[in-house]
């Protein structure tokens, strides 16, 4: 079954590391121009799932489509030309730590691109304007903080002009005023450029204010999934304490036993 | 369960267990050297650089130029010592003018490349572990693959080429430093005048052994470079993996040179006996 409708569509994916089961039997579809926000406990299998679309990891069954192509049957050379419609920015930022912001920004379009050096430069300073570091071309990754990080990372994701985002905790580690910056990045990135983006967060504020729909993850399974509004509402045990941060529920049931009983 | 069993079976099962390593790391570098000039050679097909010229010059800076006064240095004393050694044996016998001959081809057609390998194992292979092993921890090396960017010819190749290209210089100029210590060595001790010396270097010397020993160095850099980049971009475990990769490296690389060196001496002489 191809799904030539869908932005992304992961079928019955698996995803096993040696002994520990991360994703079973997970679907999940994402219409194009939506913002879909993953969230779910640490380890629970977010980032793994943002790896699968990219094709950098590969389930052990299932499988997992980007618009009309199959990542997990693409070839080698398929596959690199398909990376470069979607955009990711790593949890840690993944900057090249021995290239300037500049350098590393400009990258993927002197790679990949038959642009001129100026013609570079200018997007180079376009892009960095957007996330606010144009001040900092010169500085090298080690000079930055995690959140100017971040938004160097962005900035490098967006030089392609992807149609999908993918974005592994892009709040994480930023001020208030920053993080909210970059919410309305990716809001108006979805609404005037058409870019579809996929978000992984634990961040509340973040994730009601980006979504579109909103998924759960748990367990290796997609327990929810609703619009923001619905979300919220969810009478799924495990989602209302997600939400609500309460020590009550199934959620490591049974651990603050372990810290009374102390 | 495994105690239970008797010791020829864990011996067997042993042997079996090393060998399938073993067998699966050749497989992995032969694949990882197949997999580089494939991803290379797409990218010039494609009619586009597969990586920037700084980006050649700067590993072959690194690799090559800044290794010569340490090459040079260990020639030119190993040098001092085999002429030393051999002048008082050959002395004996009264044919000390065999000395040059004996320096010249022994470093020209061997240890100029096998020393030149050792050295440049240490010294770049590690750093070139090290530096990929880093980047692979901290998903720089998935960040290049997720932008559609090969890491293979954009990391490896360059370095690869440059360690190829680099090693046969590498080599010839620690034959030449091993070569003027003998010099000074008979001059000093022998009474063999420089351009006698020089002659007898020329008469015993043939374009053989010089070809001998270029094409080993050829092979020596791929192989090094191969096995340090394999090394780096398959760590696993952090900054501990990124340890235990190098050492390792430099070890694998070591011990693949000489034996490289030993198989290439075996069919070399099988084929054209001297």
């Amino acid at each position: 079954m191809t799904t030539p409708e869908h932005m992304v569509a992961l079928q019955d994916v698996r995803k096993q590391f040696e002994e520990k089961k991360v994703l079973d039997d997970l679907s999940l579809t994402v219409e194009g121009r939506e913002r879909l926000v993953i969230m779910g406990q640490s380890g629970s299998g977010k980032s793994t799932i943002l790896r699968l679309i990219l094709g950098t990891l590969r389930p052990n069954s299932g499988s997992v489509f980007f618009k009309e192509f199959e990542i997990t049957r693409l070839p080698r050379r398929k596959l690199q030309e398909v990376r470069r419609h979607i955009g990711m920015v790593y949890q840690y930022s993944a900057l090249l730590s021995s290239r300037s912001v500049r350098d590393n920004v400009a990258l993927p379009l002197e790679e990949l691109t038959d642009k001129s050096r100026d013609e570079i430069d200018k997007i180079v300073d376009e892009k960095l304007e957007l996330v606010g570091m144009e001040d900092s071309k010169d500085l090298l990754p080690e000079e930055l903080s995690g959140g100017m990080k971040k938004r160097v990372a962005l900035a490098r994701a967006l030089m392609l002009e992807p149609e999908l985002l993918l974005l592994d905790e892009p709040s994480a580690g930023l001020d208030p005023v920053i993080a909210s910056v970059i919410n309305e990045l990716i809001i108006s990135l979805s609404e005037k450029s058409k870019v579809t983006s996929i978000t992984v967060t634990h961040e509340m504020e973040s994730a009601f204010r980006i979504a579109t729909r909103m998924a759960m993850l748990y367990q290796g399974k997609i327990i929810e999934e609703a619009e923001p509004d619905e979300f919220k509402q969810s009478k799924n045990p495990v989602v209302a304490q997600f939400l609500s941060g309460s020590t009550e529920g199934p959620i490591l049931e049974g651990s603050l036993d372990a810290i009374t009983k102390k | 369960m495994a105690d239970a069993q008797p010791p020829p079976v864990l011996v067997a099962q042993g042997i079996g267990h090393i060998s399938r390593n073993f067998l699966r790391e050749v497989g992995g570098v032969f694949w990882f050297i197949v997999n580089t000039f494939q991803e290379t050679l797409e990218r010039i097909q494609q009619g586009r650089v597969p990586f920037r010229a700084t980006s050649f010059f700067r590993h072959s800076q690194r690799a090559g130029v800044d290794s010569v006064p340490l090459v040079g240095l260990v020639s030119f004393f190993l040098g001092l010592t085999m002429a030393l050694l051999t002048g008082y044996q050959l002395q004996r016998f009264g044919t000390e003018r065999l000395i040059p001959g004996l320096v010249a081809i022994g470093f020209t057609r061997e240890l100029g490349p096998l020393l030149t390998g050792i050295m440049v194992a240490a010294r770049i292979g590690a750093a070139f572990t090290a530096e990929l092993g880093t980047m692979q921890v901290s998903e720089e090396v998935e960040a290049i693959e997720s932008m559609g960017i090969g890491p293979l010819r954009f990391l490896v190749a360059p370095r690869m080429l440059a360690l190829v290209l680099l090693m046969p210089c590498l080599s010839t100029a620690s034959n030449i430093a091993a070569i003027f210590a003998t010099s000074l060595i008979c001059k000093a001790y022998f009474s063999i005048a420089f351009p006698y010396f020089l002659d007898l270097v020329k008469d015993s010397l043939l374009i053989r052994d010089i070809v001998t020993g270029i094409f080993k160095s050829f092979l020596f850099g791929l192989l090094i470079a191969a096995i340090a980049c394999y090394r780096g971009l398959t760590v696993k475990g952090g900054a501990a993996g990124v340890g235990s990769s190098t050492t390792s490296s430099v070890v694998t690389a070591i011990t693949t040179v000489i034996g490289f060196d030993t198989l290439y001496n075996v069919i070399y002489t099988t084929f054209y006996p001297i």
